[in-house]
């Protein structure tokens, strides 16, 4: 199918435009930028979760954890230590993709529900470690004063405008590595895993090597999201490591759509305006927020652009069904047809698992979604 | 109800032995806690493979209900408790039909998802009701006992004892009665316990609103030594998951063991090297533990 | 083809994308714009829900209790008559939610003031308030290091927390012993003054043990770290947290047969503490000196309206007191700059609005001036020792300067 013409591919870009001109019509509401920023900080740890869970399917609890790191790396070495930010920035994300694999070694002995807590815990003893080593890590007084980006005298950073696009640009470059991951064998090697295991080893996958590698690239992820983090705020405390950040990364894509490329920023968008939306209610909201996430979970657990991928999904069959019976009907009169193509597709779309509920949904991949 | 001082070695000044001592006691009590807030979630772990972060919550609202029937309605104590349980029963039930039960095709990231947003709205619910402050849960058992000089409270002996009692009549309950044994059933083999005939609705219902029960029960217990309040759950809820894991999921004994082995464990490294590695403990032994023995230490055949 | 049927399903698809990205610009850039005319926003942002509530709690009701008396007694600015609004939001403790908060009442509902509560927060919001967005912050925290931060728009109320280390420690060594036992708790600000203790009270000459600070958070039971805490038979804890975890220390202390005195940190308040343990577990301590014992002008009445709106079993605490206070002194500042949307001269006008705030808005010890840095000054600052008697005998406290 024409990449130009997939509708998956518009709608991205369409968001991604989108997003690019926010600051045109906001440049002046702090506010507004602040918030757009921070979230697309999010979506990039998001992104990585999106690796590991979303394409590999290993639930992963440790992204807060890492998204910390990368935080705290940038912030500590930018104040205590004078760096410059982007040699801070380097090293640190370096630091994360370090731990990011070691943690991965030991955690992918684990499988399942045990993978999840034990990922849990491994970010947990790092929110410890982030909040009790006062020597190192300030402890609770938190990093204050982080480095603005150097722009070398041709940007100022200090401007909430280039901080938005810079952060606006890496984010760009993990949309593109997402679809490029999508596409290659990487891709369809992990989607192999997420669906067995046991399977997937049986045709020889290298099962355990590729779990490394995708939580390692998770890890990175969140340290890139964290190191920006850092510098967009100025002060960073514990917090930037804690379980709740964790869970916050795993509203955003549930609400995206997991396993998607546009999922993970279109959740970290969304959720944030309602978050904020519901600032109002203060202690309140989650009286509301609650059930909504409950909901969410039961009713739309593919995700927006899940469910968006599976409408068009489903017109794109029927459109097939329908070419293929006038393709039979031509097949009387003209004896040309293009049912050979159409059979290929129609071959392609019966395995498309959708909402029937059999099975377990979102585990089994849509051929669509390999592109 | 009081217990009378009993002296068995009078000393006044505390020795290093007694300092032991009294920190093994106090490692046995958190023991007693740990386990009666474990034992349910590894059942509801271990036969619906739901890893339920809403469990704090409930140990929180079984707090909260035990409070209210205890100082608003004025109930006894012991009275107060079994009510509370048995209305975190009928919680634990309609928290399983209306958001496990949907769920039950799903990949295990959405039922801790959901389960989260259960936690949020739990206590959102129990703030807005009781207001945010700590409240304190008064307990008619009085008295201390003391023992090689160690002092060891009348209402932390209560708590091991009736953690012991609790789990005795649980296995009791899973072996001998119908219903205990589908839980088992549906343990080892859902599938083939349906075949049987066995409802594996009931019995997820069942299991929830047991944990939800024990929960209560832990919760009614051991409020009085420390405090109510809206987030009282969270601390425990982390800890709880690491126990359960550590002894292997859906086994009882195994959060037994887990539970104590990790209350002395976290006691007596908080005593002896730091209070900081006293907190990182639990995570450490878990990190340790499963990273030789990846299913815990008392594993039952993992089903797929 | 079905080119048009594809095409339109494109745009659908488009759509509904473009539709979900442009409700988010909007949530962020709509919002009530207020602040005009007659009626200005005070902006609070602080832990609603959560670990930290009730604190968050009590700051707000302090806020509210000042406001409607100020409007109940009219304010006015250069002629007009103003009505104060507060406008609160939740951010769970997380300093940036706090920022983004802050940004959000600053901007969307023109706040000149935003208060806050927690040091975390505070400094996460000294990066954004004098830069794009200006506002002034009423900062409720004892940690100087905010006004160590060259931030023009700050106003700190409480005293420096390092003030109180000298007579705290000279006081328990007095009524308990040499030996210090620190049990405070594992937070930010426990961290900040188990520190200020341990210089303070080897400066008198005292021996120090090991620190057992544990997180009062956490700890599911006291007794644990207690034990391990009297195992080095000292005369004098140190000990502090927010209030009730902090009594059911001091309980379990005396419990385990602890005679000695305690040194309370300023998180906790004795009377709050006296709901939740009996009195005679707290005697023989020293610590901030209670709402409910200041001889203010305003006291009397403004613990019968805080008994009225809070209930009469809950004790007002400092929190709410001094940012009643607080409150107060940025409406005279108001009214004496003689603009309600220009943070800088409301600022500068405080030193000169401080003598002229009603007496009524007097109640927990009133400052007389404010440091070039912005901190407030009660030149009269007092705490207390809770004696044998159970009274509260008053101990003068000297004010150390906030210079690092």
């Amino acid at each position: 199918m024409n990449p130009m013409k997939n509708p998956r591919i518009i709608g991205t870009i369409a968001v991604i435009i989108l997003l690019g001109l926010t600051p045109l019509a906001f440049a002046q509401e702090n506010y507004a930028m602040r918030v757009i920023t921070v979230g697309m900080c999010a979506a990039i740890a998001v992104y990585g979760l999106n690796i590991i869970l979303g394409f590999t399917g290993q639930l992963n609890l440790a992204q807060g954890g890492f998204f910390g790191i990368g935080a705290y790396g940038v912030g500590l070495l930018t104040t205590d230590y004078d760096w410059s930010f982007w040699a801070a920035f380097v090293v640190s994300v370096i630091g994360t993709a370090v731990i990011g694999y070691l943690c991965g070694l030991i955690a992918l002995r684990t499988k399942d529900e045990y993978f999840a807590i034990f990922t849990m815990a491994i970010g947990f003893i790092i929110f410890l470690v982030i909040s009790r080593w006062e020597p190192v890590t300030h402890a609770h007084s938190g990093v204050n004063n982080v480095k603005f980006p150097e722009g070398g005298g041709l940007i100022d950073f200090e401007s909430p405008v280039a901080m938005f696009y810079l952060v606006f640009a890496i984010l760009l470059i993990c949309v593109y590595t997402t679809y490029a991951i999508r596409r290659s064998s990487v891709g369809r090697t992990l989607l192999t895993i997420r669906t067995s295991e046991d399977l997937a080893d049986a045709i020889g996958v290298r099962v355990g090597f590729s779990k490394q590698l995708a939580f390692a690239a998770s890890a990175v992820f969140g340290g890139v999201g964290g190191g920006l983090y850092a510098t967009v705020v100025g002060f960073i405390g514990p917090d930037a490591a804690s379980i709740d950040k964790t869970f916050e990364f795993l509203m955003f894509i549930l609400v995206g759509g997991m396993g998607t490329v546009a999922g993970p920023l279109l959740g970290s968008m969304i959720v944030t305006f309602l978050f904020e939306l519901f600032q109002d209610f203060q202690a309140y909201r989650f009286i509301v927020l609650g059930p909504i996430i409950v909901a969410l979970v039961i009713f739309a657990p593919r995700g927006i652009v899940g469910y968006l991928g599976g409408f068009v999904d489903r017109r794109n069959r029927r459109r097939r069904v329908e070419e293929a019976r006038g393709a039979d009907d031509d097949l009387d009169s003209t004896g040309a047809s293009t049912s050979g193509g159409t059979g290929d597709h129609r071959a392609r779309n019966v395995a498309d698992g959708t909402e029937s509920g059999a099975g377990r949904t979102g585990g089994t991949p849509s051929p669509e979604e390999t592109k | 109800m009081r217990l009378t001082r009993a002296a068995l070695m009078p000393a006044e000044d505390p020795t290093i032995m007694t300092l032991f001592i009294q920190q093994l006691f106090n490692g046995l009590a958190l023991g007693g806690v740990y386990c009666l807030a474990a034992i349910g979630l590894t059942l509801v772990f271990g036969v619906l493979r739901i890893p339920n972060l809403a469990h704090g919550a409930l140990y929180m609202l079984g707090a909260y209900i035990t409070y209210f029937f205890l100082t608003t309605v004025g109930v006894p104590y012991i009275a107060a408790i079994g009510i509370a349980a048995i209305m975190l029963f009928i919680v634990g039930v309609g928290l399983e039909r209306l958001v496990f039960h949907p769920l039950r095709n799903s990949p295990h990231t959405h039922h801790m998802i959901a389960a989260v947003g259960a936690m949020f709205f739990f206590q959102a619910l129990a703030q807005a009701i009781w207001g945010a402050d700590f409240r304190r849960m008064d307990t008619p058992i009085t008295g201390e006992l003391r023992i090689l000089g160690a002092e060891i409270s009348a209402q932390r002996i209560v708590i091991i004892v009736t953690a012991v009692i609790v789990l005795a009549l649980l296995a009791l309950f899973i072996k001998r009665s119908i219903h205990g044994q589908t839980i088992e059933a549906i343990e080892q083999d859902r599938v083939g316990a349906s075949l049987v005939g066995i409802n594996p609705s009931m019995v997820s219902m069942l299991t929830l609103g047991l944990s939800a029960l024990l929960a209560t029960i832990a919760a009614g217990l051991v409020a009085p030594i420390n405090l109510l309040s809206p987030t009282m759950g969270d601390a425990l809820n982390l800890k709880v998951f690491a126990i359960i894991i550590l002894g292997g999921l859906g086994s009882l004994p195994g959060a037994i063991v887990g539970g104590f082995a990790l209350a002395i464990a976290e006691t007596m490294t908080a005593t002896y090297i730091s209070s900081a590695v006293g907190e990182a403990v639990a995570f450490i032994v878990l990190v340790a533990v499963l990273a030789i023995k990846p299913n815990g230490l008392f594993t039952k055949a993992v089903q797929r | 083809m079905n080119s048009v049927s594809r095409s339109r399903r494109r745009r659908l698809s488009a759509a509904a994308v473009l539709g979900a990205i442009a409700l988010t610009a909007t949530a962020c850039g709509g919002g009530g714009g207020s602040g005009e005319g007659d009626t200005v926003v005070i902006g609070y942002t602080g832990p609603l829900s959560g670990g930290g509530a009730a604190y968050g709690e009590n700051v707000k009701i302090g806020l509210e209790m000042a406001i409607d008396d100020l409007n109940a007694d009219g304010v006015e600015v250069d002629g007009n008559p103003v009505t104060l609004e507060l406008k609160s939001l939740d951010d769970k403790y997380a300093p940036s939610t706090a920022a983004s908060n802050a940004q959000r009442l600053a901007d969307q509902d023109k706040a000149p003031v935003v208060v806050s509560p927690n040091a975390g927060a505070i400094k996460a919001i000294q990066q954004i308030n004098s830069g794009r967005s200006n506002f002034l912050i009423s900062a409720y925290t004892s940690d100087p290091a905010i006004v160590q931060a060259d931030n023009p728009l700050t106003m700190m109320i409480p005293p420096n927390f390092e003030s109180y280390a000298e007579e705290f420690s000279e006081t328990a060594m007095e009524h308990g012993g040499k030996k210090l036992a620190l049990l405070g708790t594992q937070s930010e600000y426990g961290q900040q003054w188990t520190k200020s203790i341990k210089d303070a009270w080897s400066e008198a000459g005292g021996k120090i043990g090991g620190d057992n600070s544990v997180d009062y958070a956490t700890v599911s039971d006291f007794a644990g770290p207690v034990s391990k805490a009297l195992s080095e038979k000292p005369d004098a804890i140190f000990v502090g947290g927010p209030s009730q975890p902090t009594a059911l220390i001091m309980e379990e202390a005396r419990k385990q047969g602890f005679k000695g005195s305690f040194l309370v940190m300023d998180q906790a308040k004795l009377d709050e503490m006296a709901t939740v343990t009996k009195l005679d577990n707290l005697k023989n301590s020293v610590g901030v000196l209670p709402v409910s014992e200041y001889e203010d002008p305003g006291t009397e009445d403004f613990l019968k309206k805080f008994a009225e709106k809070a209930g009469e079993k809950k004790v007002p605490t400092s929190e709410t007191a001094l940012n009643y206070q607080g409150i107060a002194i940025i409406a005279k500042a108001m009214e004496a700059a003689g603009t309600t949307d220009d943070p800088e001269k409301i600022r500068e006008a405080i030193s000169e609005a401080l003598p002229e705030v009603d007496d009524k808005y007097k109640v927990n010890g009133f400052p007389d001036e404010i440091t070039e840095q912005g901190h407030l000054l009660n030149p009269n600052l007092e705490a207390t020792f809770l004696n044998e008697d159970g009274k509260y005998t008053k101990v003068p406290i000297e004010q150390v300067s906030d210079d690092k």
